[in-house]
């Protein structure tokens, strides 16, 4: 009985140790994000001897903060509208829709699931020339809906298929049309997977960095992300100031991940397990 | 009679008038400006103000000028899409050396050769900017360029440029037996250790070697034939400062600027982040020995970043009249000094750099070339090769080979 | 058209049609491309049949990228897969901390891999040489960055550390939903800690662990943006992985959009198949139990 004990100890303080070092960079970036470049040349393990905000300062200004962050929240809440909207329809419908075509369609959704975007993304850079969607936020928007609905599509799909079919028949007795059924009385019922839904692509997209580096070129509507590597380019060896534009674009995930930790965790793994 | 007739027409002419006068006020040209220089985005946007401004007053037109300035990363990509799915913008900037030619042949640039600035640019510059007898840029940098020395670490221990290779074997021992390291090196971004080629081979088939590139398109050349350049390489790689890899082109001028070693193989544009650093700084400049041939080592003339107006533009005038405006009489002179750019133009009175100064004296003596270009591609294979020959990756044997087979690709589409 | 197929076209129209332009079109675009020799800048290009393929059997940097990829790859399928059930089943041991630890590992996972990327920059070329100077442990004054054979790691360690914590989730997940009587059923019949684990869990968590390696599979051939931050494929192409050399080729070096799209098509045919025959061999095995 010691003995396991002992390895129950063991085991926990392994565990604590790696916790501790997967933890370890973002702190080190934090306290050196207050320091000068002089100390962190020469104390990168201690805490600053004096917290200087001017680096924040600094990088509020010069990655264009708000700007980039509001473009980022526009984009995702402009996606994740529309993913939504779209693979909630298609989904439902594919699920309730007996015939060959359905089955057709869904596999055609399915299978690019399959396609890396790396494979796509030349092809992905004429059409968007092609059309003049480029350097657009909406543009951009419209290119996630469509890269990200068939996996939407498919745990719509899915979850459409647990629901009893009766609350929907009841309401085509009592007169609703088609889009009515959808509006009023479907889309209500899919709110679970709809947030599992939304927790994934926020992720995504919120992180995705090719395809808005590909797509915009304008400093106007650059996201988080852009601003950043930009400006790493640029600082290169300034580390005070690269790190203290690295906090800033972390700030938003940060806070978000605590008040929502439990949310975002169950999403991802039901997310993962049903696909 | 006519004065009934004055009385009805009057209030007539007058709205037309008015609304004549009104289509002028309110009809804004907006022009598509995209250049590929964010570290110079203030600098142009405050300049292009001054043209809205001058528009405006002198002509009566209102003109936006949306200025777009990628990162270097993607900007050339950018533009080249753009340009093929017929969204051109109206102005671009482009490489006067490793874009024009292709650029023409696809039709993306509008003949300049009557624009205004033509009667203002020096010939010598107009040349670079000239293809199919016609000029289709107006030229931004123009660059006479070899490696960078600082001059105080070359008076302390009584050093002068050396002529020859083993000259340079000479000073790099004296700064050795010193304290002192040589040379910086900072090759995180691949273009910078490329430098180091681009001079050397500009010095040998300008001078030993002029068949080369006829030899190489002909596809009887290698680079095996002036394996000679590796001499300097070589020396200079064995004599650099540490941890190139994690050093960029940003933090290599901090560190040359501070001191931290006696020579740097980069071009004058840097001077801007150098100074910046440490304004104090006594830059030099000096042609890059290649062999033990004196002949060798020359200046590198050529023209990099130009301006280009899409023959699709809806509003060529206007571009055409801000190209003009670059090298306006009044404001080109401050534009061009504040960018540490050469003058090229008759209109560019301001004091020169003494880098520039000291790069010209070897032009004088004829001891420079017109850069040659090169296929597309070759550079950037060069430069990935000569990171990994640093990092051991790659023998030189490999390192030719691989850029034997980047300009034989070249050739065959 | 039958009246039930007419309203699931309108139902599935707005879905299908963004997803037939920006991902159906670019993907069969993007073949049609591979066999012309369009660069992205003239108008127009040539058919050139399937030459850029042949080339691509004699592209040197193409075929080492393709190799340290696989590199990486194998690394990533069992480091990624093993730490994450190694923490999974300790934290699920745990009487106390679950949640926190589940938290703090899962949260590298949120960060983008670009940011992650410039952070581990940081400690890479600042924090450890002056660790080494600390504790005079060599190993940690190497040139992490500059230097390919140690760089390898470093991309692993950036891509560990983003991407355990979510596998990590996967097997929470499928611990939990083992019936606890079993366990103890198992216990009671005197198997010790590890005979629990090996006889009992693992057969019932064998679904979970196809997911697993199917998610590191096709995630790890598909990695671009932590080499993009930290080495950007360098020094040269030696830290090369095959997304970032189309994305070289294709934006960067002479725009041969034809030929990249013959990369694309060779990376896209790769992964099928890899993870094809990973979910066929790993089904296969789970009906064994």
């Amino acid at each position: 009985m010691n003995i396991k004990r002992l390895i129950n100890v063991v085991l926990t303080l392994v565990v604590t140790m790696l916790a501790l070092l997967v933890l370890a960079p973002l702190v080190l970036a934090l306290i050196n994000s207050f320091k000068s470049n002089g100390e962190i040349y020469t104390n990168i393990l201690t805490l600053p001897d004096t917290w200087l905000i001017d680096n924040y300062v600094q990088a509020f200004v010069r990655t264009n903060y708000l700007r980039s962050l509001g473009n980022t929240v526009f984009l995702v809440v402009l996606s994740l509208t529309g993913i939504v909207l779209a693979a909630s329809m298609a989904g439902y419908k594919l699920a309730r829709t007996k015939t060959k075509l359905s089955k057709i369609l869904f596999t055609v959704f399915i299978l690019s699931m399959l396609i890396p975007f790396h494979s796509i993304m030349i092809g992905l850079v004429k059409v968007t020339n092609d059309l003049h969607v480029r350097n657009s936020l909406v543009g951009l928007a419209v290119i996630y809906v469509g890269i990200g609905s068939p996996m939407a599509v498919f745990l719509y799909h899915g979850f459409t298929k647990n629901i009893p079919r009766e609350i929907e028949e009841a309401a085509r007795i009592d007169g609703c049309g088609e889009l009515q059924v959808y509006t009023k009385i479907v889309f209500p019922m899919l709110r679970p997977i709809t947030a599992t839904i939304i927790i994934l692509n926020a992720l995504w997209i919120w992180n995705d960095f090719l395809l808005p580096l590909l797509m915009i070129s304008d400093k106007d509507k650059y996201t988080i992300l852009l601003s950043t590597k930009m400006l790493f380019g640029q600082y290169s060896s300034d580390w005070s100031k690269i790190l203290a534009i690295l906090i800033l674009a972390l700030l938003p995930v940060v806070i978000i991940y605590v008040i929502m930790q439990k949310h975002i965790i169950k999403g991802v793994s039901d997310g993962a397990i049903k696909s | 009679m006519k004065r009934i007739l004055m009385v009805l027409l009057l209030p007539l002419l007058a709205i037309s008038l008015a609304a004549c006068n009104g289509g002028d006020d309110t009809d804004v040209v907006e022009l598509d400006v995209f250049m590929s220089f964010p570290r110079f985005q203030e600098q142009f946007e405050d300049y292009f103000e001054l043209f809205e401004a001058k528009m405006l007053e002198e002509e009566n037109i209102t003109v936006r000028i949306n200025l777009e300035m990628p990162s270097s990363d993607t900007a050339q990509q950018l533009l080249e899409a753009r340009l093929s799915s017929d969204d051109a913008p109206d102005v671009f900037t482009l490489h006067a050396i490793s874009n024009i030619p292709e650029y023409y042949e696809a039709g993306y640039l509008e003949d300049l050769s009557d624009a205004a600035f033509v009667d203002v640019v020096y010939d010598s510059v107009l040349d670079s900017v000239t293809f199919d007898d016609k000029i289709v840029a107006l030229p931004l940098e123009s660059l006479a360029w070899g490696y960078l020395y600082n001059k105080d670490i070359f008076e302390a221990y009584d050093l002068t440029p050396p002529a020859t290779l083993s000259e340079m074997e000479t000073v790099v021992a004296t700064l050795n037996a010193n304290d002192e390291t040589p040379f910086l090196l900072a090759f995180q971004e691949s273009w910078i250790p490329q430098l180091m080629m681009a001079l050397s081979l500009g010095g040998m088939i300008n001078s030993e070697e002029t068949d080369f590139i006829a030899n190489m398109n002909a596809g009887t050349g290698s680079y095996a034939d002036i394996d000679e350049v590796f001499g300097i390489i070589d020396l200079i790689m064995a004599n650099g400062t540490d941890r190139p890899f994690e050093t960029g082109s940003a933090a290599g001028s901090a560190d040359f600027a501070n001191g931290n070693a006696a020579m740097w193989v980069q071009g004058p544009w840097m001077s801007g982040s150098i100074l910046e650093v440490n304004p104090d700084m006594n830059i030099g400049l000096a042609p890059l020995p290649v062999t033990n041939n004196p002949d060798t080592t020359m200046i590198n003339l050529s023209t990099s970043t130009s301006l280009a107006v899409s023959p699709t533009s809806e509003h060529k005038d206007i571009a055409i009249k801000l190209l003009n405006f670059i090298l306006d009489e009044e404001h080109s002179s401050d534009l061009f000094s504040d960018l540490k750019f050469n003058p090229l133009a008759t209109v560019h009175t301001y004091e020169s750099f003494p880098w520039v100064d000291e790069a010209m004296s070897y032009v004088a003596d004829g001891k420079a070339y017109l850069e040659q270009a090169l296929p597309d591609g070759v550079t950037d294979v060069t430069a990935l090769m000569l990171q990994e020959y640093y990092a051991g990756t790659k023998t030189q044997a490999e390192v030719i080979e691989a850029i034997d087979a980047a300009w034989a690709s070249a050739l065959t589409d | 058209m039958k009246r039930v197929n007419l309203s699931l076209v309108l139902f599935c129209l707005p879905a299908l049609l963004l997803y037939s332009t920006f991902v159906l079109f670019p993907a069969v675009d993007g073949f049609r491309l591979s066999l012309t020799n369009w660069n992205g800048l003239n108008p127009t290009s040539e058919y050139v049949g399937f030459s850029n393929y042949r080339e691509l059997l004699e592209d040197k940097m193409f075929l080492q990228s393709l190799l340290f990829t696989t590199r990486y790859v194998v690394y990533m399928v069992v480091l990624q897969n093993g730490i994450a059930l190694f923490l999974a089943i300790i934290i699920e041991s745990l009487r106390k901390g679950k949640r926190v630890l589940r938290t703090i590992f899962f949260f590298p996972n949120m960060i983008s891999m670009i940011i992650g990327g410039f952070i581990w920059m940081f400690i890479f070329t600042r924090v450890f040489p002056q660790i080494a100077e600390f504790t005079g442990i060599m190993l940690f004054n190497e040139s992490w960055i500059g230097n390919p054979e140690y760089s390898f790691y470093s991309i692993l360690i950036l891509s560990l550390w983003g991407s355990v914590g979510y596998l990590m989730i996967i097997y929470i997940a499928a611990l939990q939903s083992i019936p606890q009587s079993l366990v103890e059923a198992a216990e009671i019949d005197g198997a010790n800690r590890f005979q629990v684990i090996w006889h009992v869990v693992r057969p019932l968590i064998m679904n979970s662990i196809t997911i697993g390696i199917f998610i590191a599979l096709s995630s790890s051939f598909k990695v671009f943006d932590q080499v993009f931050a930290l080495t950007g494929g360098g020094p040269g192409t030696a830290t090369q992985v095959v997304s970032i050399n189309i994305f070289m080729e294709a934006f960067h070096m002479r725009s041969r959009y034809g030929y990249a799209s013959a990369k694309a098509v060779v990376l896209f045919v790769l992964i099928l198949t890899i993870t094809g025959i990973q979910l066929i061999v790993m089904k296969q095995k789970e009906v064994e139990y």
